[in-house]
């Protein structure tokens, strides 16, 4: 109860936060909503359990995609649909613009399958 | 636990005279035994299940190249790129495979190449992929 007043509470401030109008993702502003994300996705954006994806140099646009999806429940996921809940347009552009400018272990898989050195 | 004990045959016999406390004990470690065992068996073959072959992972991705391989490859409708995978998380592109062959997470094409792979193929594919991380 008292970790989803906390979440509740973070809610809030993102929600007052993203009342400011912003023509492009910031990439600064993003790191300051993404504090919620860390404990499962990791401060540098790598998730050390690995049942969380790794967000740190995903596309920008996939994660505002995933965000999107999320929000309007086509993808469906309980823990997830609580924090979209909680992202104005602005946030997801945000914080997809700080988790896609990260160092990034991922990769395409290009070169790394069957026939490839 | 106690009202087991006074019920159970052990107690009847054996430990007639024996203060009840010590048969808790001596039971409890044998039910502690028992349950060390069907863990450890249920734990191996868990592991057993989630070790994906990484060269078999290489072989079977050869399809997911042609829009996972292609830096910046967009999804048509909505139009966004699609993931980079090689490098994600095990565990997640496990649960990822699993819901889009499920249905639960839908992406018609995904949904569709999901739904041809088997539980060892997703295995192979996530343990090849989170092994490539740079």
């Amino acid at each position: 109860m008292k970790r989803a007043l906390t979440l509740l509470s973070f809610g809030a401030v993102l929600a007052f936060a993203s009342t400011q109008i912003f023509a492009a993702g910031s990439i600064e502003n993003g790191k300051q909503k993404a504090a919620t994300c860390f404990a499962c996705h990791g401060a540098d954006g790598n998730a050390v359990d690995p049942q969380y994806p790794r967000l740190a140099g995903q596309y920008n646009m996939y994660i505002q995609q995933a965000l999107h999806e999320y929000k309007s429940g086509q993808r469906d996921n309980a823990i997830m649909k609580g924090f979209v809940a909680t992202l104005s347009e602005q946030d997801i552009e945000d914080v997809a613009a700080y988790f896609s400018s990260l160092p990034t272990k991922l990769d395409t898989v290009k070169g790394h399958i069957q026939g490839d050195k | 636990m106690l009202s087991h004990c006074e019920s159970n045959d052990y107690t009847s016999g054996t430990f007639h005279h024996v203060p009840a406390g010590i048969v808790g004990t001596f039971l409890m470690t044998r039910l502690q035994l028992l349950g060390l065992t069907v863990a450890a068996a249920l734990f191996a073959t868990a592991s057993v299940h989630a070790e994906g072959d990484k060269a078999a992972g290489r072989k079977l991705i050869y399809t997911c190249n042609g829009c996972h391989g292609v830096p910046g490859y967009a999804n048509a409708y909505p139009n966004y790129p699609v993931p980079r995978i090689a490098g994600q998380n095990e565990q997640y592109i496990v649960n990822a495979l699993h819901g889009y062959k499920s249905g639960d997470r839908k992406h018609p094409t995904m949904m569709a190449q999901a739904q041809s792979l088997s539980d060892k193929d997703i295995d192979d594919i996530a343990a090849y992929l989170s092994s490539l991380a740079k």
